[in-house]
């Protein structure tokens, strides 16, 4: 720290902006999760732990609406991971026209979520959509679902939704990150006679670490954050099914419930802050020791 | 010390977007209004920004529009919104104080208080000229201790009944059902030849739940009293053996397939041509879809559309509902005289004639004077089914401003994850919470 360039005043003017327009809203966002703050009544009444009480006794939907988005969340970390890395994997080297490739696999990532989601939704329909067309075209009639408004398939087809969207920009990372990886590595222990999985355990995932690290919090973050693809799809439907916490907090919003808005908010907030400290304190300590 | 330069942005990164996620709220803010300079001719150079869910704004009011911009220079920018988002858009931008200049909302005292907070975020027309024109039933519906905040435009006789294609029903040997077990085997005797018995357009998340509200005189009929002790805190909806048959019979026809394979994808735009192709027999719907129906299909003519009352709980009293969607005057608009204006022109005589004339969705509005054109089979519907009563929702307090969560509660209960009776207990409890917010004191 002693060896700093500039002294700490010259940051003072952007902590200033920082917490005027990012910690402060967010400290009364905490402030008014334990009022009764509504759109009905001007007056605004401390009412303690009441929301989140409410949250967490069950009787309400919320602990559903925190389920969908933790296994939303852990199912795209994992599935844009693996997914992402298979792709930089085979992108990285060795295969005809890999630019466009790459190009086709990062396109769906600069396309607005509500067009896709738009889009899918056509393409999901159960009747007239492409997908269970094609399977019935094909003589596969059998896989058909209804995959937007059935309870067992709705949450799984959002996820895949939301990987098909998003898998190609995790690619792009992990690709500059496989690319930044030294050749000569490969090479020594190609001579010394590893297999492509003890080049992959020994080489690749060690020094991918840093950039993974970057996916997964990524992820995790637009995990927890997940509002679109859900609005457009289905609304959080059919019922309750596929509600998530922001589609609740924008319900509450909408419908008045500021107070009850906020304390969701609220929830969300330390559940990103407690994980995202733990990922990266875990990550950082693994590329450390590597 | 370098674990910290790692750690640290990237904590402070996870702590910046949950922070401005908690911080953040309100949409964009589009309030395209234009500043109002009067240009050479004397007309205005303004647009009003109109905000509906779809299937509000009609056709013919569009082109009304047209003519409206034609004689005055102000521009009516009309945004449609998808009926299954429209609430939680409209509500949201009056909470956030973005309000469009016009905005269409439902009607009923609860609704227009709670849900749109209309003596803070709507204009008093009280003092227009039109209000004493408009059908006393619909502007009590529109008021508010004593003001007047919306404008009401509707065919608000024409309730909405189960249309049925009669010449399906005369080849079956079918007879009109009067009760809900004849409903059931008609439906089934239809099922059999191939054709889908009902049309339910479920996507839209409001449709449905006419089928629960709509027979609500019977229930008041079946249970004397109901509404009364319903509006006094008396009774609750889980108390109430009519509203649980009826849900419970609406289930069964869902689980018995009467709406076919794709109703939760179905939507009501697409009505009468799944009624016009002959797939589906019957649906639920404005009356005035039978001339769309006949105007479209060279197949039927609109004598080969019946009509009858939904028959769950063996109703056959034909409800009257005297709201309808309605316009408001958003009270931050930077234009409210410009509104006022607009609202004038469309309830001048000849232009409410011009709407009956050319929109095939209208028969009649709720103005006096206006001829009106209720086909045979809509009389013979008001001459069959003498018998009249309100709807739930526009006498019973604290339902309207939760139809579109009545709606999802169905849906699951479709679904299978909740019961019958677990609908009416999410009733009470919206109700509740809706009543003490707005400290009633039957709920004291």
């Amino acid at each position: 720290m002693n060896r700093a360039m500039y002294p700490f005043y010259f940051a003072i003017a952007a902590l200033i902006v920082y917490s005027v327009f990012f910690v402060m809203p967010g400290l009364m966002g905490i402030y008014y999760s334990f009022t009764d703050w509504n759109s009905y009544s001007n007056e605004v009444h401390y009412i303690g732990f009441d929301n989140l009480a409410k949250i967490f006794d069950g009787q309400a939907k919320y602990l559903g609406y925190i389920k969908n988005t933790l296994v939303f969340m852990v199912a795209t970390v994992v599935l844009k991971t693996v997914l992402g890395m298979l792709f930089a994997m085979m992108l990285n080297d060795g295969i005809r026209a890999k630019g466009l490739h790459r190009v086709m696999l990062f396109m769906p990532s600069i396309i607005p979520m509500l067009v896709v989601g738009l889009i899918f939704k056509s393409i999901l329909n159960p009747a007239t959509g492409l997908l269970n067309e094609s399977l019935r075209t094909v003589g596969l009639e059998f896989m058909t679902q209804k995959w937007l408004t059935d309870l067992n398939w709705a949450f799984k087809s959002i996820i895949a939704v939301d990987v098909w969207k998003g898998v190609g920009y995790i690619m792009i990372i992990l690709l500059a990150g496989l690319q930044s990886i030294d050749k000569t590595y490969y090479e020594a222990a190609s001579i010394d006679g590893a297999n492509f999985w003890q080049k992959l355990l020994h080489i690749t995932l060690p020094l991918i670490i840093p950039a993974l690290m970057v996916t997964t919090v990524l992820n995790l973050l637009h995990g927890l954050k997940v509002f679109e693809v859900v609005y457009v799809l289905t609304n959080g439907g059919p019922g309750y099914a596929t509600d998530v916490m922001y589609t609740a907090i924008f319900k509450e919003f909408s419908t008045g419930n500021y107070g009850m808005g906020t304390a969701l908010s609220s929830v969300l907030f330390i559940v990103m802050t407690v994980l995202g400290y733990f990922v990266v304190r875990l990550m950082s300590r693994e590329g450390n020791e590597s | 010390m370098k674990k910290w330069t790692i750690v640290v942005p990237a904590a402070l990164l996870v702590m910046a977007s949950a922070l401005t996620a908690c911080g953040g709220g309100s949409g964009s803010g589009d309030n395209t209004a234009s500043e109002g300079a009067s240009n050479s001719s004397g007309k205005k150079n303004i647009t009003l920004t109109y905000m509906a869910s779809q299937g509000w704004i009609k056709d013919a009011e569009m082109e009304l529009a047209k003519k409206f911009e034609e004689e005055t220079g102000i521009k009516i920018d009309f945004q449609n919104v998808p009926s299954d988002q429209y609430f939680n858009v409209l509500k949201t931008k009056l909470n956030a104080g973005e309000g469009p200049d016009i905005f269409g909302g439902q009607s009923g005292y609860s609704e227009i208080t709670m849900n749109y907070n209309v003596e803070s975020n709507a204009v008093d027309l009280s003092d227009q000229e039109w209000v004493q024109r408009e059908d006393p039933l619909s502007v009590e519906q529109l008021t508010a201790n004593g003001k007047v905040y919306a404008l009401t435009i509707w065919d608000t006789y024409s309730s909405f009944v189960v249309a049925y294609n009669k010449k399906l029903f005369s080849q079956l040997n079918l007879d009109l059902p009067k009760t809900y077990e004849e409903f059931k085997n008609a439906a089934l005797t239809i099922q059999k030849t191939g054709v889908t018995p009902i049309y339910e357009p479920i996507a839209d998340g409001w449709h449905h739940v006419l089928w629960f509200a709509e027979p609500g005189p019977n229930y008041e009929k079946l249970e004397p009293n109901l509404y009364d002790d319903l509006n006094q805190n008396k009774k609750k909806f889980v108390d109430s053996q009519a509203m649980l048959d009826s849900l419970t019979q609406f289930k069964e026809m869902y689980d018995l397939g009467f709406f076919g394979d794709n109703v939760l994808s179905d939507t009501g735009s697409d009505t009468v041509a799944k009624l016009g192709s002959g797939q589906f027999a019957m649906s639920l719907v404005a009356q005035s879809v039978a001339q769309e129906w006949s105007d479209q299909y060279d197949d039927y003519e609109i004598e080969d559309i019946g009509f009858f009352p939904i028959p769950l709980t063996d109703n056959q009293i034909y409800y009257i509902n005297p709201g309808g969607p309605s316009k408001f005057i958003y009270s931050g608009s930077k234009h409210i005289e410009e509104a006022k204006q607009y609202f004038e022109f469309l309830t001048k005589q000849e232009n409410l004639q011009y709407m009956v004339d050319n929109d095939a969705t209208i028969s009649n509005l709720n103005f006096p004077g206006l001829n009106n054109k209720y086909t045979a089979e809509q009389q013979k519907l008001f001459d069959s089914y003498p018998e009249r009563g309100t709807d739930i929702q526009d006498y019973v307090n604290y339902v309207n401003p939760q139809w579109m969560d009545i709606g999802k509660d169905m849906v699951a209960m479709l679904a299978g994850v909740i019961e019958p009776i677990d609908v009416l207990k999410s009733i009470d409890e919206r109700r509740e919470s809706m009543a003490k917010v707005a400290q009633d004191s039957n709920w004291q």
